[in-house]
């Protein structure tokens, strides 16, 4: 396992199957991640981009609600009749005439909307009118300590535009008000001057930005430059100080989107500044602009993976099925191995396998072909081996009887000529045969037959012979020419030294698988020497004859196997024993 | 064949990774509020209710209130707690008008595997998750304090509490005990009692101002008593002679305040309250851990500092 390279497994299937699933997962993921980021990304800037436009929106809507309640306390200043009270004393009939109408006048602009809560006037001659008339309002020196009624005296004419706060102006009367207060002054300071209230309704605020949605949990707030809450949809909770908004970096920044955090959540800011020194600010949060955020990512991965299974798959089952063939061929090659060649592959497709299979069937072939070649080769050898050797056997044997027979004819011995004449012609008759290799025992007994009649006729009276082969082995098949070499020896080297006149008996019996045949001869014997080296390779002899033997040996050896052969034994004036083994085959019976 | 099976795998796999979702992301029952009483006209729990819904809004769960109509029903209490536990809420948020006989039922909810969170008054043992409350016994304190400021000599006061039995009564009267008893000039009477009723809280200090011509103060412990009082001091004719300390903050009580006939008034914070109780009941309900105890905090409100920024936000909660 160590040191081993990518790509370098055992089978081309693995490294095929590896190769796809890694492309296909990387492609998978870089595609699901990017394009994951790029939709948040859009969804954001989106998000964002509406947010700024609604806050926007809000901030020209507060504009003009401040803008309207500006141009009513212009106009209840600019009233005559208001001009006019100031310069009178209280408590006069003209005062009150004018108190009146003045009263009638700020209940008249009240009455046609919805969104003011009060309008009061509370001038420094202790005069106080409202835009309800006789109704019971808190007196004269409670008034004056309120709050917007010092902040518009110290702005000198100038407008001042209070936080939310709760309007207390009627006894067990509250109400959540903005205030707009301004003081009224005559041209010197010592002319008598007062301050007019305008006190708008919190309510038309809170509905108009609480409508705003900025996602799911966004929302607007508004804030004055004190850094006090004008409005937030989460009021009481800012209030209860359970949850902070960054006022300070509210104030700080100019009208842009700023990030800040809070308890571990991101949002981000979106501010916008109004005329009279209000900011508005959108809060939005980023996490929840993506949309369901986890709901994407399990999304992503869950068609990631499927992609990823899907591919897989594909990929093992491609490099299968390229990889099948291989297999096959390689299947086939190992029955090759084994030495089976007549096998073939079945060639189903053009493509670069099927020119490999293609060609590893003409090599089969091929080699099928040179070996069935070598081994007719071998065949031809071996017979034309087997054909030279027979033919070494005859010559010697021919010149010797025709010798025998010349001098017959000499002598006037022509039965004896005739006899002999006839037997030497059946003899080579069944010496040359038709050529086969295998004979039954019956012509090869016929054979050396003849050749022993030759034989006797030749050494007369010298020895005597017998045949002595039960009937039932005759048509055993047994190799040509064998008996003869084995006859000869017996009687150049046991009977021609022999004084008496010696015996040769051929004879045979089954042994199992065996055939044996038998030369024997009660001649002169060989020593136990002669015996080892009777077997001995290309023994050049007198007569040629060690030739024949050896010669026999060698083609029962070849024809048969090893394991078949002559066999000798000899005692010195007792005489010599051939056994000749082979297996017993009766005719018709293939090799 | 294959294709088959990998059709079904991607369902299965699918279907999954929808559960999983569901699982996770939606919430299962609602929690269930059960406040002292659901009667409309007292506002403190009204303030309550708006801090739970602010709470339910920002966390974006559901939550259902039941309650009885009377605080004294205690066994009608009893009853809706019973049925709320077969809702299967998420959790259970709870203002218990008996510290012991709401025992039995808070076990039955503890075993049920449904979180209790304790709001305003607590319960004898240790059933509940959280107890979300005023510590009352710094109220008393405060009231005691205030008293003292408007008593610098001390003389002879009178404590109007409200239901013997419950837990926050007596530990108010305890701080106001508590304080009077540093000084020494105090005469403390018996304790009244006025079971939460107005009227009855009005018979009771009629009385007392008729047999008592020396009683330079009154302590009441919440607002039907205060209210009641106030009432029969100013009818009395004896407002600013028998200084009159209260607790929470009714619109009648403002008025009394701005008036004079109530020097002083020991308000709670039942926004907090009725806010952090919820957002604790979801933290229970997630396995979160939560504190034992959280303690909102009160405020002794004047004429004078009743219309200042802080205190103006607590007296007038802002009715959306």
């Amino acid at each position: 396992m160590k040191g081993r390279r990518w790509f370098q497994f055992k089978s081309i299937h693995t490294n095929i199957a590896l190769a796809f699933s890694l492309l296909i997962l990387g492609t998978t993921l870089i595609q699901s991640y990017s394009s994951y980021r790029l939709s948040t990304t859009s969804v954001t800037e989106t998000a964002v981009g509406y947010a700024t436009t609604l806050i926007d929106q809000v901030n020209a809507n507060i504009q003009t609600y401040v803008d309207n309640m500006e141009s009513i306390s212009a106009l209840a200043l600019n009233n005559g009749d208001l001009q006019r009270f100031l310069s009178t004393t209280l408590k006069t009939p003209e005062s009150d005439l004018l108190a009146q109408r003045i009263g009638h006048f700020f209940h008249a602009i009240v009455a046609s909307r919805t969104d003011i809560a009060t309008l009061l006037f509370v001038g420094s001659n202790g005069a106080v009118i409202s835009d309800r008339t006789g109704a019971p309002i808190k007196d004269y020196n409670e008034l004056i300590g309120q709050e917007w009624y010092r902040k518009a005296r110290d702005a000198e004419g100038g407008i001042v535009l209070s936080a939310s706060h709760v309007e207390h102006l009627y006894p067990k009367e509250y109400r959540w008000v903005i205030s707009l207060s301004r003081e009224l002054r005559g041209k010197s300071p010592s002319d008598p001057s007062g301050v007019l209230l305008v006190d708008l309704n919190y309510n038309l605020i809170n509905d108009l930005c609480r409508q705003i949605q900025l996602g799911k949990r966004g929302y607007v707030f508004i804030v004055n430059s004190d850094g006090e809450l004008i409005y937030h949809p989460q009021q009481q909770i800012m209030f209860t100080e359970l949850k902070t908004e960054d006022i300070p970096l509210i104030l700080r920044s100019p009208d842009t989107t700023i990030n800040a955090g809070e308890d571990g959540e991101r949002k981000r800011y979106t501010i916008r500044s109004t005329d009279f020194g209000w900011k508005i600010v959108g809060v939005t949060y980023p996490d929840e602009l993506a949309g369901d955020k986890t709901r994407m990512q399990l999304s992503s991965a869950l068609w990631g993976g499927l992609c990823l299974a899907v591919g897989l798959g594909l990929s093992v089952f491609l490099s299968f099925t390229m990889t099948r063939p291989l297999k096959r061929l390689e299947a086939h090659m190992k029955q090759v191995e084994k030495g089976n060649f007549d096998i073939r592959v079945d060639v189903t497709s053009t493509n670069e396998i099927g020119k490999l299979a293609r060609t590893f069937n003409l090599m089969i072939s091929k080699i099928k072909e040179l070996m069935e070649q070598k081994l007719r080769d071998e065949e031809i050898k071996r017979n034309s081996e087997i054909k030279a050797l027979q033919a070494q056997i005859q010559p010697h044997f021919l010149y010797n009887t025709l010798d025998s027979i010349i001098w017959m004819a000499e002598t006037n011995k022509m039965a004896e000529v005739v006899k002999m004449t006839t037997a030497l012609s059946r003899l080579f008759r069944s010496s040359l045969g038709k050529g086969e290799e295998e004979v039954p025992l019956s012509v090869e007994l016929e054979h050396i037959e003849n050749y022993l009649t030759i034989q006797s006729m030749r050494y007369r009276n010298r020895f005597s012979y017998r045949i002595d082969v039960p009937d039932e082995l005759r048509d055993c098949r047994i190799l040509r020419v064998i008996l003869q070499p084995l006859v000869e020896n017996a009687i150049y080297h046991g009977m021609r030294n022999k004084a008496e006149k010696g015996e040769i008996v051929i004879s045979g019996r089954r042994a199992g698988s065996q055939l044996e045949l038998t030369v024997e001869d009660d001649g002169v014997g060989m020593t136990p020497e002669q015996v080892r080296s009777v077997l001995s390779e290309w023994k050049a002899d007198k007569g040629g004859t060690g030739v024949g033997v050896v010669n026999v040996q060698r083609r029962i050896q070849l024809f048969y196997g090893p394991q078949y052969g002559l066999e000798f034994h000899s005692e010195i004036e007792e005489g010599t024993v051939v056994l000749v083994k082979v297996p017993f085959r009766k005719g018709g019976e293939d090799a | 064949m294959v294709v088959l099976v990998l059709g079904l795998a991607s369902a299965a796999a699918f279907g999954c990774v929808r559960w999983v979702q569901a699982k996770w992301l939606s919430q299962d029952g609602p929690i269930v509020f059960i406040p002292k009483t659901i009667d409309p006209r007292i506002e403190f729990w009204q303030a309550v209710r708006q801090g739970v819904d602010a709470a339910a809004k920002e966390l974006g769960t559901e939550v259902q209130v039941y309650g009885t109509d009377w605080e004294k029903d205690i066994d009608g209490q009893i009853r809706i707690v019973e049925q709320a536990i077969l809702l299967r809420p998420k959790a259970i948020v709870l203002s218990a008008t008996d510290y012991e006989r709401l025992v039995p039922v808070a076990r039955k909810i503890r075993s049920e595997g449904i979180p209790l969170v304790l709001l305003d008054s607590g319960i004898n043992g240790d059933e509940a998750e959280s107890l979300i409350a005023t510590d009352n016994v710094e109220a008393g304190r405060k009231a005691g304090d205030a008293l003292k400021e408007l008593l610098p000599d001390g003389g002879q006061v009178a404590i109007l509490n409200f239901i013997k039995a419950s837990s926050n009564a007596v530990e108010r009267e305890n701080g106001v005990l508590a304080s009077l008893r540093e000084e020494g000039g105090f005469e403390i009477l018996p304790t009244e009692y006025s079971d939460g009723l107005p009227d009855k809280a009005y018979e009771v200090v009629r009385s007392l101002l008729r047999r008592q011509p020396e009683l330079a103060g009154i302590v009441a412990l919440n607002e039907p008593s205060t209210v009641g009082a106030a009432r029969a001091i100013q009818e009395a004719g004896a407002a600013g002679r028998v200084k009159l300390i209260g607790f929470d903050s009714s619109m009648s009580e403002i008025d009394y305040l701005e008036r004079e006939v109530l020097q002083a008034t020991v308000v709670q914070k039942p926004f907090n309250m009725g806010y952090l109780a919820i957002k604790t009941a979801m933290r229970a309900a997630l396995g979160q851990k939560v504190e034992p105890q959280i303690s909102t905090g009160s405020v002794v409100i004047t004429k004078k500092n009743m219309f200042s920024n802080e205190n103006q936000k607590l007296l007038f909660p802002f009715l959306e």
